[in-house]
C-alpha cells in the first residue's frame, strides 16, 4: 500500500477507537454508566443485540453497495425500499394473515420486479451520467415513495407483534427472539447472495460489470440486463431487510430516511462497492448506535447524529473506507 | 525572482514518485535551458507523464525537488505554481465545456488588470488562434482541433515564461499542427521557454533544440536531436536490444 | 454584457422593486403573504444556485442556514427582548461562521458525497436544535411575541430579495463567477490556471449561506412560531434545489423564474392535495433530473433565445 494509504488507515482506526469510546465517556460524565454486574450484563446484551441488528443492516447495505458497485449510482431511495418491505410485510400479516417470515417469499419477487421497473424507467439514463443525476433521481423517487405511503397508511407507527419471547444466550445476556431470528435469516440471505456473486455465472457477470462495464460488454455480457438484475436484487435485499426490521421495530413512512442514511454510512465505512466491507460496516455501525443509545442522554436522537458523524468523518479521513476502495 | 545566470529555467532534481509499489519516476534529473524549446520523450511507461505532473504540481514527489528559476516548488499547489509563471496544457484537452470560448479565456487568474484589459487580451489571443468566429460558442461544441487551440491560447493569457505542452500533436492534423508549431516558435523568439512531451518524433526532432529521453523512470540521455537519434541507449529503449 | 445592458437590467430591477413596494397596499393579507413567500423562495433559490449552480457543489443541506437564521431571530426576540431587525444581522453572521466551519472540511468532498454530507449537516443541525433545549426550547419550539405588521416583514423580504438578486447578478457576470464556473467544469484544470479552488469555493459557500439565514429570520418573525421540524424541513432544501434546477441552474434568471413558477404551482395545489402535492414534488425532481437537467433557461439557450455564457 502507498504511504498515504497506510497513514489514512491508521487515522481511521484511531478515529473509530475514539468513536467507540465516546459513548462511554459521555455516559460516565452524564452518570448513565454504572460499573456493576447488572449494568455490565446490560451492556453485553446491548452489544450482542447490536451485532445481530448489524447483520440485518449489512444485508440491505449489501443491496446499496451492489447498485453503487455495478452502476456507480447512489440510491437515495434505498431506505424507502426497506420501508416498502416493512409495509408489504405488514399488509400481508394483517390483511392476509401470512406469517411475516413466510411472506418474504411473496414480497421478494415483488421487490425484484419493482427494482427492474425502476431501473428500466429511471436509472438506465443515470448510468453513464454524472453521479449527481442518479442521486437526484433516486432522491425524488424516495420522496414520492414516502408520501405515497403516507397517503395510504398515514404517518401512524405500525408494528408487527411477532416472536415476542427472549432467548437466553448466557446468564446475563438475553436477546429478543425476533432479533435472533432476523439475524439468522439475514446472515442466510446475505450468504446466499454472496455465494451467488462469487460462484454462479450470472453472479460473476455482475461482478465483471462492476469492475469494468465496457470490458464486460466486449466479453459478451449483456450489460443492460445485468443492470436490471442488479437493481432488482438490491431492491429484494432492501425489502427483505424491511421484513426483518418490521418484526423488531415500529415503522412509519419516514423511518426509511434513517435507513438510507445508515446504509450510506455503512457502505462508506466498509468501502463502497465492497461486499465484505458492507458486512463489517453494518456490524460496526449497529454496535456503535446501540452503545450511543444506551449511554448518551437523548440517545435516540443522537443515534442519527452518530451515523452522520461516522459517515462524514470517514469520508474526510479515508474515503475508501476500511477496505480502502479506490476511486473510479 | 531573477533567472539563474547559467540560463536554466526549470530543473528536476532526483525526482521520485511511486504509485502503490510501481516506481513511475525513480531518480530523474534534468535541467531545462531558458528561452529554448526542449522535448521530453520516452517509450510508454517511461514515467514522462508522471514527471510532467510533478513539474506542474499536479502530483507531489515522494523524493527530490523541482526548481523554477532556482527556487524550489516543493509544497506549492498547482495554482501557486501557475502564479509563479509556469503554465501547462493537457494531453486530453481540459477546456471548460459548458462555458464559452471567451469565458474559458477569462477564467485565468493572475492578471491584475482591469476587466477591459483582460478582455482585450483574451480577444487578441482568440484571434491569434483564429477562433474569433467561435468566441461565443460553448467550449464543448468545438472540434477537437479547435479545443486544442483554445487550450493553447488560454495558457498564454498571463504571458507566462515557461510553457509545458503535454502531447500537443496528439489527434491533430498536419495543417493545424504546423499552425501550432509556428505559434510555438514565435513564442520562443519572444524569449519564452517551452517544454514539449511528445510521441511524434518528427515534431521533437525537427523543432526541439534539446531533448531529454526517459526510460524506466530515469533520464537515460539528453542532448541535441542529432545526438539523440544516434544514441544507443535511446534506440534500445524504443526498439529493444540489438541482437 | 455591455454597460448599456447592465444599466437596462438595473433599471428593470428598479422598476420591479417599485412595483413590488407599492403592491402590498392593494392586496389582501393572504396575497401579501403569498408574494412574500415567493420572494423568499427567490432568495433561497438564488443563494443555492451560487454554490450549487455556479460552483457545481450541489448542497442538499442549505436549509441548515435558513434554520440558523430563524432560530437566531426567535431566540433573541423571544428570550432576550431584542428588536427583530438586528437579529437578522446576527443570523447572517452566525450563518457565515457556521458556513466556513462546515464548508472547510466538507467542500473537500466530491459531487454526490458533498451533497450527502450537507444533508447530514442539515439533519445534524436539526438534531442539535431539538436536543439543546436550554437554548432552543427543543421540541417545544419558540413562540414570538406578535408585534409585527405584515408590511414590515414584507418590506424586509423585498429588500433582501433585491440585495440577493444584485449579488447573484454581480457574481454571475463577473470574473469571480467565471472562475466558479471553471471550478464546476474541471477543478483540476481550474487550479492549473491559478484558481485557488479552496478559497473560491469557501467564499461562494459562505455567500450562499448568508441570505437564507436572513430569510429564515424574517420568516420566523412573520410566522411567530418555530420548532425544529418546521424550520429544518427537508422540503425547503428540495424546493431550493428544484426551483433552481427547473429554471436553469448556473444562470441568474433561472432560479428567479423557477422559484416563481414552482411556488405558484405549489400554492395552487397544496390546498387541495396536501400529501399528493409532495408526491408530485418527488416525481417532479425525477423528471427534471432525467429530462431537463439544464432547466428552462437551458432550453431557451438551445433555442437561441438567450445568449450562451454569462460574459459576452
Amino acid at each position: 500500500m502507498e504511504r498515504s494509504d497506510v497513514r489514512s488507515l491508521y487515522l481511521l482506526a484511531a478515529f473509530l477507537v475514539c468513536a467507540y469510546a465516546m459513548p462511554f465517556l459521555v455516559g460516565a460524565w452524564a452518570g448513565t454508566v454504572r460499573l456493576d454486574e447488572r449494568w455490565l450484563g446490560n451492556l453485553a446484551t446491548v452489544v450482542v443485540g447490536g451485532v445481530m441488528q448489524g447483520g440485518v443492516y449489512a444485508m440491505f447495505a449489501l443491496g446499496l453497495t451492489l447498485i453503487f458497485g455495478v452502476m456507480r449510482i447512489i440510491n437515495a431511495a434505498h431506505g424507502e425500499m426497506v420501508m416498502m418491505g416493512a409495509y408489504l410485510t405488514w399488509v400481508a400479516f394483517f390483511y392476509l394473515g401470512v406469517d411475516p417470515l413466510l411472506s418474504i417469499v411473496l414480497t421478494l419477487p415483488i421487490a425484484f420486479v419493482f427494482g427492474v421497473v425502476v431501473q428500466k424507467l429511471l436509472l438506465d439514463a443515470a448510468v453513464g451520467a454524472p453521479e449527481l443525476t442518479g442521486l437526484l433521481i433516486t432522491f425524488g423517487l424516495g420522496l414520492a415513495m414516502i408520501y405515497t405511503a403516507e397517503l395510504i397508511f398515514t404517518t401512524d407507527f405500525r408494528t408487527i407483534p411477532y416472536a415476542p419471547g427472549t432467548v437466553q444466550l448466557t446468564s446475563a445476556i438475553a436477546v429478543g427472539q425476533n432479533r435472533v431470528i432476523s439475524f439468522v435469516l439475514a446472515v442466510a440471505i446475505s450468504t446466499a447472495v454472496y455465494l451467488f456473486l462469487k460462484l454462479s455465472r450470472l453472479g460473476k457477470a455482475v461482478r465483471a460489470t462492476a469492475l469494468n462495464a465496457e470490458v464486460a460488454m466486449v466479453c459478451g455480457i449483456d450489460v443492460r440486463r445485468i443492470y436490471l438484475i442488479t437493481t432488482g436484487l438490491a431492491a429484494a435485499l432492501a425489502v427483505a431487510g424491511g421484513a426483518l426490521v418490521s418484526i423488531q421495530f415500529g415503522f412509519n413512512p419516514e423511518t426509511g430516511v434513517l435507513y438510507t442514511l445508515q446504509a450510506f454510512a455503512i457502505i462508506v465505512l466498509g468501502g463502497r462497492g465492497h461486499y465484505v466491507g458492507a458486512l463489517i460496516g453494518g456490524l460496526m455501525l449497529a454496535v456503535l448506535e446501540n452503545l450511543v443509545s444506551l449511554m448518551v442522554p437523548n440517545g435516540t436522537a443522537m443515534v442519527e447524529l452518530a451515523a452522520y458523524g461516522l459517515m462524514i468523518s470517514v469520508l474526510l479521513i479515508r474515503p475508501g473506507g476500511l477496505m480502502g476502495v479506490k476511486e473510479g | 525572482m531573477s533567472a539563474r545566470p547559467d540560463g536554466i529555467a526549470l530543473e528536476a532534481r532526483d525526482l521520485r514518485k511511486a504509485f502503490g509499489g510501481v516506481r513511475a519516476v525513480d531518480g530523474c534529473s534534468f535541467a531545462v535551458p531558458r528561452g529554448k524549446i526542449s522535448g521530453l520523450i520516452g517509450p510508454n511507461g517511461s514515467g514522462k507523464t508522471t514527471t510532467f505532473n510533478l513539474l506542474t504540481g499536479l502530483a507531489a514527489p515522494d523524493g527530490g525537488e523541482v526548481l523554477y528559476r532556482g527556487e524550489s516548488l516543493a509544497g506549492l499547489k498547482p495554482y501557486q505554481i501557475f502564479r509563479r509563471g509556469v503554465t501547462r496544457t493537457f494531453q486530453v484537452t481540459r477546456i471548460f465545456r459548458e462555458m464559452t470560448v471567451l469565458e474559458n479565456m477569462l477564467s485565468v487568474t493572475g492578471l491584475d488588470v482591469p476587466d477591459r484589459v483582460a478582455r482585450a487580451r483574451a480577444e487578441e489571443l482568440i484571434a491569434f488562434v483564429n477562433l474569433t468566429h467561435l468566441r461565443a460558442e460553448y467550449g464543448g461544441r468545438l472540434s477537437y482541433g479547435q479545443q486544442k487551440l483554445l487550450e493553447f491560447a488560454r495558457a498564454l493569457m498571463t504571458d507566462p515564461d515557461l510553457i509545458l505542452l503535454d502531447e500537443p500533436a496528439a489527434g491533430v492534423n498536419r495543417t493545424l499542427l504546423q499552425h501550432l508549431l509556428d505559434h510555438i516558435h514565435r513564442l520562443e523568439r519572444q524569449g519564452k521557454t517551452i517544454v514539449i512531451v511528445e510521441h511524434d518524433m518528427n515534431v521533437i526532432m525537427n523543432h526541439c533544440e534539446r531533448i531529454f529521453v526517459m526510460d524506466g523512470g530515469v533520464k537515460i540521455a539528453e542532448g541535441p536531436p542529432a545526438e539523440i537519434q544516434r544514441d544507443e541507449r535511446v534506440l534500445e529503449a524504443y526498439f529493444g536490444r540489438r541482437r | 454584457m455591455t454597460r448599456v445592458e447592465h444599466l437596462r437590467n438595473l433599471a428593470l430591477l428598479g422598476a420591479c422593486a417599485v412595483a413590488l413596494a407599492i403592491l402590498p397596499h392593494a392586496l389582501t393579507v393572504y396575497l401579501r403573504s403569498f408574494v412574500l413567500f415567493t420572494m423568499m423562495y427567490v432568495v433561497l433559490a438564488l443563494s443555492w444556485n451560487i454554490i450549487s449552480g455556479f460552483t457545481g457543489y450541489t448542497s442538499f443541506g442549505h436549509v441548515a442556514f435558513y434554520g440558523i437564521g430563524a432560530y437566531a431571530c426567535a431566540i433573541l426576540v423571544a428570550d432576550y427582548r431584542w428588536h427583530w431587525l438586528p437579529t437578522l444581522g446576527v443570523g447572517a453572521v452566525l450563518a457565515a461562521v457556521v458556513g466556513v466551519a462546515i464548508g472547510y472540511p466538507v467542500l473537500r468532498l466530491k459531487g454526490p458525497y458533498f451533497a450527502i454530507a450537507m444533508l447530514g449537516a442539515a439533519e445534524g443541525t436539526r438534531v442539535v436544535a431539538t436536543v439543546w433545549d436550554g437554548l432552543t426550547h427543543g421540541g417545544l419550539g419558540i413562540s414570538l411575541p406578535s408585534a409585527e405588521t405584515s408590511l414590515e416583514t414584507y418590506d424586509a423580504m423585498l429588500v433582501l430579495m433585491l440585495l440577493t438578486i444584485v449579488v447573484a447578478y454581480g457574481v454571475g457576470h463577473s470574473r469571480f463567477g467565471v472562475r466558479l464556473n471553471a471550478i464546476r467544469e474541471d477543478e483540476v484544470a481550474a487550479e492549473a490556471l491559478g484558481i485557488n479552488a479552496t478559497l473560491y469555493k469557501l467564499t461562494a459557500f459562505t455567500l450562499s449561506a448568508v441570505f437564507p439565514a436572513v430569510a429564515g429570520g424574517i420568516q420566523a418573525y412573520k410566522v411567530l412560531y418555530i420548532d425544529p421540524p418546521s424550520v429544518f424541513f427537508v422540503q425547503i432544501t428540495i424546493a431550493m434545489a428544484l426551483m433552481s434546477m427547473l429554471g436553469g441552474k448556473g444562470t441568474v434568471i433561472g432560479p428567479i423564474v423557477g422559484a416563481m413558477l414552482l411556488y405558484t404551482a405549489q400554492e395552487l395545489t397544496w390546498v387541495n392535495f396536501p400529501t399528493a402535492h409532495l408526491i408530485a414534488y418527488g416525481l417532479f425532481i425525477v423528471l427534471v433530473a432525467r429530462f431537463m437537467p439544464r432547466g428552462l433557461m437551458g432550453f431557451a439557450i438551445d433555442r437561441g433565445w438567450v445568449r450562451k455564457g454569462m460574459i459576452h
